[in-house]
């Protein structure tokens, strides 16, 4: 039943007090927020702190969100981006935004084939730290959009930006990062040769 | 298809879509396979959007479930009792929080202007009320403002600058106007209620369209004695004189009158 109701009616019955609708809620956006806070600080621990902080600003402060203005997961994009930022300025963690995920292991996904899964491990570090190196601007774009594969427009309302405006970071951080991986991992199969685009 | 046209095809789609294009743009496989340049790029793109995949593969994590316990104890701890303020938190994206500037300077604007309304209504109610007062007075035939140089017309004239029962007489037809006396005056208020319906509640009928700004000024209520003849009563052959209330404006002009017998 609660299932198919939408973010909107299921937030208006949590802030009415309605627990198995906040569950409900809390159930289905905490993935995307958790993945984003992971991905835009590296570190496991700020992304459930962030997560958590995230759903309690949503019950103080949820009766401030307006539909009309942006969907439901757009505005916990929004929330996650600030508390995010946040956590990076109190923990001074640059750190950690460089070098993801001490403990690697965890997230690798179990391969089949022992020696694909190194590979991919390896692939998955360099380009974490890629995308981890980037300007926030930047990174943001390429999380929200590359990683979480929101449409530009939700983009744009969780950043609080025009739909061009995340376009053309996004292709700028495109850039970035196909140099950042051909300096840091030559290694990785293609990224080795010049990838300068023709214009003629 | 020109670089351009390839490059501007190409960057509408994410890496990803590149990564899962099966070179399925006709046009597009023969320029990549034609221009060198485009071909790399398109590689380069290709390799990159296969890394994130990577990336978004490895990090397909949820929280813990200790967070959903901590935020379901937050939301039990909740009550949710009325919530203190309405002020944007610095949590709250900033397309929101500049929203909610706009929104409380529009609730600041309707507050400003409900306190302005109320202070106007106040001011015309008080208007109202005070020469509702006139016109009662008036009507039981106590002069509120009896002018104490109405039974001296000259020095009426000479003192308040109001016009004198002579000027009155001079404006209205100087033959028909005999008598005068009871002056008081009435105050701008009450005549505006003569002047837009034409009759008042008194009785009294407005005699002429004048402009406001000329109709400003105190005018003085003038009891007249009127010969028979210049009454419409009077068509009938009655000769009695006709004692008409004369509304006389400062500049000496009849406003309204009305008959009293």
């Amino acid at each position: 039943m609660l299932n198919e109701q939408t973010d909107e009616q299921l937030l208006a019955l949590a802030l009415d007090g309605n627990e198995e609708a906040f569950t409900a809620l809390y159930r289905r956006r905490q993935g995307p927020v958790y993945r984003f806070a992971l991905r835009m600080s590296g570190s496991p621990q700020v992304a459930e702190e962030v997560t958590q902080d995230v759903f309690v600003f949503l019950l103080q402060r949820g009766r401030g969100f307006d539909p009309e203005r942006g969907a439901v997961g757009a505005y916990l994009f929004g929330v996650a981006r600030n508390y995010v930022r946040r956590a990076m300025e109190k923990s001074h963690s640059e750190a950690a935004m460089t070098s993801p995920a001490e403990n690697e292991e965890e997230f690798l996904v179990t391969d089949s084939d022992p020696v694909e899964g190194i590979a991919r491990s390896q692939t998955s570090k360099a380009v974490w730290k890629a995308v981890l190196s980037l300007p926030e601007h930047y990174r943001e774009a390429v999380v929200l959009c590359d990683l979480q594969e929101l449409s530009y427009a939700d983009a744009a309302a969780a950043l609080g930006c025009a739909i061009g405006t995340i376009r053309s970071r996004l292709h700028r951080a495109h850039e970035m990062l196909v140099r950042k991986l051909q300096n840091s991992a030559p290694s990785l199969a293609g990224f080795s040769g010049d990838a300068a685009r023709c214009l003629s | 298809m020109t670089c351009r046209e390839f490059v501007e095809t190409a960057e509408s789609l994410t890496p990803l879509q590149l990564r899962t294009m099966q070179t399925g743009d006709e046009a597009m496989s023969v320029h990549v396979r034609e221009c060198a340049g485009c071909g790399r790029w398109l590689e380069s793109q290709r390799l990159l959007g296969g890394a994130l995949q990577v990336l978004r593969t490895h990090t397909e994590r949820e929280a813990g479930p200790h967070v959903e316990q901590a935020v379901l104890r937050a939301f039990r701890a909740q009550g949710f009792e009325p919530l203190a303020s309405a002020e944007p938190d610095r949590a709250a994206p900033a397309a929101w929080r500049l929203s909610r500037f706009f929104e409380f300077g529009a609730y600041a604007a309707v507050a400003a202007a409900l306190i302005v309304g109320v202070f106007l209504g106040a001011r015309m109610w008080r208007d109202s009320h005070s020469s509702s007062s006139h016109m009662q007075a008036q009507v039981t035939g106590i002069p509120l403002q009896a002018d104490p140089h109405a039974s001296n017309p000259g020095h009426a004239n000479e003192g308040s600058g109001i016009a004198s029962p002579d000027s009155a007489r001079k404006s209205a037809n100087p033959e028909m106007a005999k008598v005068a006396p009871v002056g008081f005056r009435r105050s701008q208020s009450a005549i505006r209620q003569v002047r837009p319906a034409n009759i008042d509640r008194q009785g009294f009928v407005a005699l002429m369209f004048c402009d406001p700004l000329m109709c400003s000024g105190d005018e003085q209520v003038i009891r007249m004695e009127l010969p028979g003849s210049a009454s419409s009563s009077a068509e009938g052959g009655s000769s009695q004189p006709v004692i008409a209330d004369v509304v006389v404006g400062e500049d000496g002009m009849v406003r309204a009158m009305r008959i009293v017998n």
